[in-house]
């Protein structure tokens, strides 16, 4: 059996990948990563023996972020619509830039974020979404669904087809 | 293109993420070539993704922080619950059997397999659990000096009970010291470090010289809802109490040990 410090270490990787593309920033997702390791330690007989630690380590991740987010829902947004324009990063190969991503990332609703990254970045099935963030699957079928439709929108992708007019965001880019 | 032929909302992103069977992908495939509506929307939300991939694919090999080395070295590095040290685990085991052995020698098989439950060091983790239930509520007066003199405290406490006293940090796992106190145990010195977490939950160290008692593993205990581990590691025996659960406090046990391993 592989060694629980190895099985934990051989996750921190997707773990800090996706704490970064959550908060948009480097500093705030370690400090989320390193939460996260003290929580799993502390915690360490929830993980049953021979199981993978992922969704255990994604779901203490998930419930550190939502406190987080309680604890900081009196400031103010870390972004803002008016500091969209004032993008001068380089562009990726593609056209839009990172910075763009990051942005329209930060104005989808964290618990549409989290799905369209856990899905669409870390490959979670429908399933373990649901299990990771304690939701019925039907939730995670359609947050996921209106979280890339107003991603989508928010990149400038032709029509942004998910009720353009509900998200009320002018698109960031366009793309072509 | 009729409304039927249409790839529902729900479809398309269980095509795009891999969770169709095998026949309703063959189908949505089969519309898309067919050159449905949807072909330009699964090409976009394909683009959207490999985007996300590429932008954070650098914090993958990020090197860790100092913080996350030392929180993943303090992982058990074996599989299961963990004791001390592997020299350790058979030493319960042979106290048990002594026990169970001399009771089964005097004819009382059934209270003998009861006192393989009950240990020597019983009636050090009732007096442990007891200090732990008389301070823990106290609001003003928690300890007797407060962490801010921890050298001090410490100091005194290796003092007065004759033996290298430390107080364990916890920090890493969300616990604080809140300070210490020096109690009396059978007429001798005992201590008693506290602690406290975030959520305002306090946990109990507990330690006096022991030498009655030889070096055992962790031995768990509860008591009017407190839960205790205890081991000796002489010249010292520790108790840690706290209403946590057993896990919980299995992992606290391990953090305290490695900390306080006498060498």
């Amino acid at each position: 059996m592989p060694s629980r410090r190895d099985a934990v270490a051989a996750e921190i990787p997707r773990l800090r990948r996706y704490a970064r593309a959550l908060t948009g920033d480097d500093a705030e997702a370690d400090d989320l990563i390193q939460d996260t390791l003290e929580r799993a330690l502390a915690r360490l007989g929830q993980w049953r023996d021979g199981d993978s630690p992922r969704k255990w380590l994604f779901s203490i991740l998930h419930n550190l972020h939502v406190d987080g987010l309680r604890r900081k829902s009196r400031r103010p947004p870390h972004v803002g619509l008016d500091s969209v324009g004032a993008d001068h990063s380089a562009p990726a190969a593609d056209g839009a830039s990172g910075r763009d991503l990051d942005l329209a990332l930060q104005l989808l609703p964290s618990e549409q974020r989290e799905i369209v990254l856990l899905i669409g970045l870390e490959g979670l099935s429908y399933a373990e979404a649901a299990e990771v963030l304690a939701i019925p699957i039907g939730t995670v079928m359609s947050r996921l669904a209106r979280g890339r439709g107003r991603l989508r929108a928010l990149m400038g992708y032709e029509d942004g087809y998910e009720g353009g007019g509900k998200s009320g965001h002018a698109p960031l880019r366009r793309v072509k | 293109m009729t409304p039927e032929h249409r790839i529902s909302e729900a479809e398309l992103h269980a095509y795009l993420d891999g969770e169709l069977t095998a026949e309703d992908r063959a189908e949505v495939e089969e519309l898309l070539a067919a050159g449905s509506a949807e072909v330009g929307r699964v090409r976009d939300l394909r683009d959207l993704n490999e985007a996300i991939a590429r932008r954070y694919a650098s914090r993958l090999d990020a090197p860790l922080s100092e913080r996350m080395k030392q929180l993943l070295a303090a992982m058990p590095e074996h599989g299961g619950a963990e004791l001390p040290g592997s020299a350790r685990r058979w030493v319960p085991l042979a106290a048990a059997v002594v026990i169970a052995l001399s009771a089964a020698a005097a004819g009382y098989v059934v209270r003998g397999l009861i006192a393989q439950t009950r240990s020597p060091g019983s009636a050090f983790v009732a007096t442990a659990i007891g200090a732990h239930s008389v301070y823990v509520p106290e609001v003003r007066h928690p300890v007797e000096v407060g962490a801010a003199e921890e050298a001090h405290l410490v100091q005194w406490l290796t003092k007065r009970l004759g033996a290298n006293v430390r107080a364990p940090t916890l920090s890493v796992l969300g616990w604080k010291l809140v300070g210490g106190r020096l109690l009396p145990d059978r007429g001798l010195p005992a201590a008693q470090f506290m602690y406290e977490d975030g959520a305002g939950r306090r946990l109990t160290l507990y330690m006096r010289k022991e030498t009655g008692l030889n070096n055992t593993a962790f031995q768990f205990a509860e008591r009017d809802g407190f839960a205790a581990f205890y081991w000796v590691d002489r010249p010292l025996a520790y108790a840690i109490a706290g209403r946590l659960q057993r896990d919980e406090l299995m992992g606290l046990a391990n953090a305290i040990y490695g900390q306080l391993e006498q060498r």
